[in-house]
């Protein structure tokens, strides 16, 4: 099980990454072209927000952001500051854009990586369980209880679990990433973080954990169906390896599929998570920038952002061919 | 028995101020401890240079300080950074004597020089109502470290209204000599605060929270009691009312919790909720009614509509009751310049047909006179569901709706620089006196396009526009009340906007806090006297 580095994958890989280059661009373009067609700007925004403000104040703003300047031009700049790896500086909060999102991208990582592991590695036992026993109690159950979380809002589910688990049982804390103020490092602070983080894991969570288990029981069940599971019966095998050795690891591919075109999914549903559990992270970032027409961290977001998922699913495409060795990448 | 009763005056009077003080100070105020609030969304900066948006406001006021601290409703001057102030008698001068051995966040002494820096480079040009409260400033120096001296080119008569932490905050000179002023937002100043206040700047995780701890060397002695105060960051209204509940936060501040919420959560045992302590900004919510054009351009027409409103049902349903029907653009918690005989406006439904009959509008097919489109303020749940209220109420009188929604960038664009709408809910501040608050929108010198919460209607009335032109260089007083009064009537008749509600800021807190409200600016107050058990 690794990925072997010679010379086809490191040429793929290489090739990828350079086809990335147009689809990122275009991605850039057509973000700030769609940002641009919403009405309004920040500079009447930031105005607005106060209650109050002279017209020279809001010109004094738009001055300030180059929003006085003609669209051609700001998109030029804006191309130009790409290329460089310069995202800019925030409207806003006057700040450079890539510090604010160096800032919150590792609780937005953690968030989603952990509801994803939670996600495929439950969603994976749990289709192979159903599967394997086909049309008994545990796979109705199981798929029932897949079809009602899958079917749950997302922010309904997080407000359920808060009122469960924090005011009833007074077990886990409402929101936020750690107790403020607490000034706790190390050990503590790991273990204060994951206490805080089970919550928002689970409710972005649960939800893909019943897409994966069902896809993985529907996978399962068409392979058990295939010819080298009968021939892998045949030869004596128990049910237990037939199942997980031979049958779950053929399965997986479509499931890895799925991951991979999901995770700027995901990134929108940590959005509606971060909102309701306080995760200061970047779903809650892109929102706010959204709202206030803050240019720069909106596009240097979305940017950032379509790399990753751009990255994630050349990450999956190497992993197609570690779980099966047919797949050459050329 | 007479001698005795010599006392008894004084005894009566004992008696009352200990009755009248339980049971808020019962107990001595106790040293020490965090209060922990939230308010949505988190601040883009940490001073009003950089915006004045409410969660900017909320933390700037207790990290800056401006000369003047203000007492009761009213906002009646006391004194901040400035021990005392004198007065020419042609009102344009005024003269101010600082406080001695006041040292900023960083150690250095404050002087007279900051004050005149901060007002004359940044607060007038930047801040933005600096032009309001310092447009007709002529200079200001600094004979000694500790004398600060304003000229005016004609009098101002809210200019000690000026001196709050949020409108004219004082900023340390010393570390903004070096910065391009015309880049004052982007200036470090605006995210690592440093100033005079009772709290200073421990940390700012962006997205989680901000720490403000005890300034040591605060100039009033013993202050503050708290030793922290934390703004905890939670974007989703409902978690805010259940950290609220569950103890996790001390206070949600300025309707920080929606309607709903407020009315469950406040009634909870260990939580208190008030709409006190707000005087000094005073909103007023109406319907801003385009009148350049037919049929809203025909006063009977905004009065058919005026009618058909029953603003108690208004406030009782949409807003649960937090607020009360207005009678005016003047707030009625406004000691002296609200008209005390005015009367609220009339729900008549019969008289609304009438009069849109009169004015020639005909009920057509399905009984519907004329269609509108109307938009409302993007500000929430509430929001939505007022203009929900106003299509039904007036559709009974046959005026169809058309409701259209957009985000706060699309609303102010749409109201304030196309002046692309018919009508919309909308909402001012009074702030401390109608030259601030009221006037810019219903003068018609601010019919300017592109400048948010100015006149958008496009009214004009010359009576108005002397009325406002007159109050703001005239003393505050009997004289200056009687034009505030004429303009509240003729406002009131000729309905260029629909005046709806007074609303009111309701702030739910831990009843283990104590001291938050204390003036018409409560929750923009230091919060230096400001406990928890």
């Amino acid at each position: 099980m690794r990925i072997r580095l010679e010379s086809p994958t490191l040429s793929f890989v290489l090739r990828r990454l350079i086809q990335t280059i147009p689809a990122v661009l275009a991605i850039a373009s057509l973000n700030f072209l769609l940002i641009h067609i919403a009405p309004g700007d920040a500079a009447e925004l930031l105005a607005g927000l106060g209650g109050h403000a002279t017209l020279e104040y809001i010109e004094q703003l738009r001055r300030e952001f180059g929003l006085d300047q003609p669209l051609y031009t700001q998109y030029l700049l804006y191309l130009k500051r790409l290329l460089t790896f310069d995202l800019g500086t925030s409207f806003l909060q006057k700040i450079p854009v890539i510090d604010l999102i160096v800032v919150r991208l590792p609780a937005t990582l953690l968030l989603m990586t952990s509801a994803l592991l939670l996600a495929i590695g439950l969603g994976v036992g749990l289709g192979v369980v159903a599967a394997t026993r086909y049309r008994t109690w545990i796979d109705n159950v199981v798929s029932i209880a897949g079809l009602i979380i899958y079917a749950t809002p997302q922010f309904w589910l997080g407000l359920m679990l808060i009122v469960l688990f924090s005011i009833k049982l007074d077990l886990l804390p409402t929101g936020g990433m750690m107790q403020i103020g607490a000034e706790k490092r190390g050990l503590l602070l790991a273990l204060d973080v994951l206490w805080h983080l089970v919550l928002p894991a689970l409710t972005l969570g649960l939800f893909y954990l019943a897409v994966y288990t069902r896809l993985m029981r529907a996978s399962m069940l068409e392979v058990f169906s295939a010819d080298f599971i009968t021939a892998a019966r045949a030869k004596g095998l128990s049910e237990w390896v037939v199942a997980w050795r031979h049958a779950a690891r053929n399965a997986l591919l479509p499931v890895l599929t799925l991951a991979g075109v999901q995770i700027g999914h995901l990134l929108g549903g940590s959005i509606l998570i971060e909102t309701v559990f306080g995760w200061p992270g970047l779903g809650r970032l892109v929102l706010d920038a959204l709202m206030q027409r803050d240019v720069n961290l909106l596009l240097g977001i979305l940017f950032l952002s379509s790399v990753l998922v751009i990255l994630a699913n050349l990450l999956v495409d190497l992993l197609y061919g570690v779980l099966d060795p047919r797949i050459v990448h050329r | 028995m007479l001698p005795r009763l010599k006392y008894l005056p004084a005894f009566i009077v004992i008696m009352a101020a200990a009755l009248l003080a339980t049971p808020a100070s019962a107990r001595e105020p106790k040293r020490g401890g965090t209060l922990t609030y939230t308010y949505h969304p988190e601040p883009t900066a940490l001073s009003t240079i950089a915006t004045t948006a409410v969660p900017v406001a909320l933390v700037a006021t207790k990290v800056f300080e401006s000369l003047l601290e203000y007492e009761g409703p009213g906002l009646i001057p006391r004194p901040g950074l400035a021990e005392s102030w004198t007065v020419s008698s042609d009102h344009v001068t005024y003269t101010f004597s600082l406080r001695k051995g006041v040292k900023w966040h960083d150690g250095k002494p404050f002087t007279s020089e900051d004050v005149k820096f901060s007002i004359e480079n940044v607060v007038k040009p930047y801040h933005s109502r600096g032009r309001v409260y310092f447009g007709n400033l002529e200079s200001v120096t600094a004979p000694d470290p500790h004398t600060v001296v304003f000229k005016l080119k004609a009098p101002v008569p809210y200019f000690l209204k000026a001196f709050q932490a949020s409108e004219a905050p004082i900023l340390p000179k010393h570390l903004l000599a070096t910065t391009d002023l015309a880049n004052i937002r982007q200036a470090r100043l605006m995210h690592e605060p440093v100033g005079t206040g009772p709290f200073r700047l421990k940390e700012w995780n962006r997205g989680s929270h901000i720490i403000l701890e005890r300034n040591p060397d605060y100039w009033k002695p013993g202050r503050p009691y708290l030793d922290r105060v934390i703004l905890r960051v939670i974007p989703d209204g409902a978690a805010r009312a259940i950290a609220l509940e569950k103890g996790e936060l001390d206070l949600a501040p300025m309707t920080a919790l929606p309607p709903a919420e407020i009315k469950r959560v406040g009634a909870l045992p260990h939580l208190a909720t008030s709409t006190d302590g707000s005087e000094g900004l005073g909103p007023i919510m109406w319907l801003e009614v385009n009148i350049r054009e037919k049929p809203l351009s025909d006063v009977r027409v905004r009065q058919a509509i005026s009618l058909a409103l029953d603003r108690q049902k208004l406030v009782d349903v949409i807003w649960l009751g937090l607020g009360k029907p207005a009678t005016g653009p003047v707030v009625s918690g406004n000691p002296i310049h609200y008209d005390k005989r005015l009367r609220p406006f009339e729900y008549n439904l019969e008289k609304a047909n009438k009069l849109l009959d009169e004015a020639g509008y005909a009920r057509g097919p399905r009984g519907v006179r004329f269609k509108l489109a109307a938009t409302f303020l993007p500000y929430g749940e509430a929001w939505v569901r007022m203009a929900e209220f106003t299509k039904h109420e007036v559709g009974k009188i046959g005026i169809e709706i058309d409701t259209q929604s957009f985000d706060l960038s699309g609303w102010l664009k749409k109201i304030y620089t196309d002046w692309n709408y018919h009508f919309t809910s909308n909402f001012i501040h009074n702030y401390a006196d109608p030259s601030i608050g009221i006037q810019r929108a219903f003068v018609s010198s601010n019919i300017l396009k592109g400048a948010s919460f100015t006149n958008s209607m496009g009214y004009v009335n010359r009576r108005i526009d002397e009325i406002f032109a007159k109050a703001t260089v005239l003393e505050d007083g009997p004289a200056r009340n009687q034009l505030f009064f004429e303009a509240q009537q003729i406002l009131r008749e000729e309905l260029p906007v629909i005046f709806l509600m007074e609303m009111a800021y309701a702030h739910v807190w831990n009843k283990r806090v104590h001291g938050l409200i204390t003036n018409g600016v409560s929750m923009y107050s230091n919060w230096d006297s400001v406990w928890v058990e």
